[in-house]
């Protein structure tokens, strides 16, 4: 019953299980969607010759655009596209609700059109406020290496509100 | 022979356009943006998203899917109908509803098949103009083809497609 | 599906259906494929503005899925060469779209199998909505 909810110790038994990595792809069509998509009009996420006169390798990704995850049928949430993966947490959580909590990104390099990326995730935190209807915090931390150069290119925090 | 309407649209202007090809425009096919289509249609073949499918079944990369002809670069800074946008127009006319008729989309295998990575050229042409009385009223239906290349120049599909104003 | 082969087929053979019933999210997902954003496919109060009853299906959506019709019955050692339609009828979201076509003509040419076909969108009352026509190589048994 979702009043009765409480975080098992099974549940806790999840954080840190690192997830079996999947590959998130940066394309020009995608950073040019995205960048559209926020209502950017700067020439840094559209025009590649201009990118490259600033240095870029090619146009650069919107900060919060990590690129797309490989999609495939039946192994990617349709709604949300995220890959559910093999190995990694496992959470049976009874809510229907669900908003985004809030994402936090961590920059080591700029991402372009191009690169792709390798990530790995882990669950992080679990929170259930208790005030008026139960609402659990889930938290995960996610990795993307540039899958070319093995280097850490991102670091996230997301968080997503079952209640 | 075309039917004249009591009043015909067509102008000399237009009727030069026809067979005269606009400037070509570039789309890009990529992995995300062939996915994304394929997805979007609820298609069930691997090659149309996974690229160890499609190279086993001897393609070069994930395949674009039927009616899938890349997208077209898409640049804020340029102005809407500029030379190399689709759809761009040159003349004016007065019928102010539009329908689209119909596409159809012809593929040449022979040549080269449409994969991820494939940077292709479209150019576009008006191929006629008509003008036909209907329960719509008086109608004007363009007809228009479309030749795409890709970046080895060759010629891997045509759109034909028909435009109705009213 | 089966491979099938152009010694198989015969005018008037159909293919085997395929039925579609768009959500409307798979409509803001064919939006995001196919780059076309107009509002009629997606938000209600603009397309009733407009003076249509509700959300329509896009028709270059339906002309896709007779695309995926097509492909999928000429295999993997088929060929969809030429596929289209007129975007005639209009058909609603949550609503099954049954994609059908039958084939109108076989014949070879320069060393290839050809099969012409009718192609359609259909909805539940039979009316068709989309209809048109196509061209698919097919191999030979041998």
């Amino acid at each position: 019953m979702a009043e009765e909810f409480q975080i098992t110790d099974e549940m806790r038994a999840q954080i840190g299980k690192e997830s079996e990595p999947w590959e998130y792809e940066v394309t020009t069509t995608s950073v040019r969607m995205y960048a559209r998509g926020i209502g950017s009009d700067d020439p840094i996420h559209y025009d590649v010759d201009f990118a490259k006169s600033q240095g870029f390798r090619s146009i650069v990704a919107p900060l919060g655009y990590i690129g797309t995850p490989v999609f495939l049928p039946g192994k990617n949430d349709p709604t949300f596209g995220f890959p559910r993966r093999e190995g990694g947490p496992r959470l049976n959580i009874p809510f229907r609700g669900l908003l985004d909590g809030g994402t936090e990104t961590e920059y080591f390099d700029v991402i372009c059109a191009g690169d792709t990326l390798v990530e790995t995730s882990h669950l992080a935190d679990l929170k259930l406020r208790e005030s008026g209807r139960p609402m659990l915090f889930v938290t995960n931390e996610a990795v993307y290496k540039n899958k070319e150069t093995g280097k850490v290119v991102a670091k996230q925090r997301l968080t997503s509100i079952h209640m | 022979m075309t039917q004249e309407a009591k009043q015909s649209v067509i102008t000399d202007e237009m009727r030069a356009v026809v067979g005269v090809e606009g400037a070509a425009a570039t789309l890009e096919v990529e992995k995300t943006n062939c996915r994304m289509f394929a997805r979007s249609v609820g298609h069930t073949d691997p090659i149309f998203y996974d690229e160890d499918a499609a190279k086993a079944r001897g393609y070069r990369s994930i395949v674009a899917p039927p009616g899938f002809l890349g997208t077209p670069i898409f640049n804020p800074s340029r102005p809407p109908g500029a030379p190399g946008e689709m759809g761009g127009r040159g003349y004016s006319i007065p019928y102010k509803r539009v329908l689209n008729g119909g596409t159809e989309y012809e593929y040449f295998p022979e040549n080269d098949v449409i994969c991820a990575g494939d940077t292709i050229t479209a150019r576009s042409k008006v191929t006629g103009f008509e003008e036909r009385e209907g329960s719509l009223g008086p109608m004007l239906i363009t007809t228009r083809e479309t030749a795409y290349t890709n970046q080895h120049g060759k010629l891997v599909a045509k759109m034909y497609g028909t435009v109705i104003q009213y | 599906m089966a491979q099938v082969y152009f010694e198989d087929v015969k005018v008037g053979d159909e293919v085997p259906q395929l039925k579609k019933n768009c959500s409307t999210q798979q409509l803001v997902l064919w939006a995001a494929g196919s780059g076309d954003f107009y509002q009629i496919h997606y938000d209600k109060d603009f397309a009733q503005r407009t003076g249509l009853k509700g959300l329509i299906v896009h028709g270059a959506l339906k002309n896709a899925f007779l695309g995926q019709l097509l492909h999928d019955w000429a295999g993997e050692k088929g060929h969809v060469r030429k596929f289209g339609c007129a975007y005639r009828g209009m058909d609603e979201p949550d609503q099954d779209i049954l994609c059908r076509g039958v084939v109108t003509k076989t014949y070879q040419d320069g060393g290839k199998n050809y099969v012409e076909l009718d192609v359609w969108t259909e909805k539940p009352d039979g009316a068709k909505t989309s209809p048109g026509t196509a061209v698919v190589t097919l191999p030979s048994k041998n």
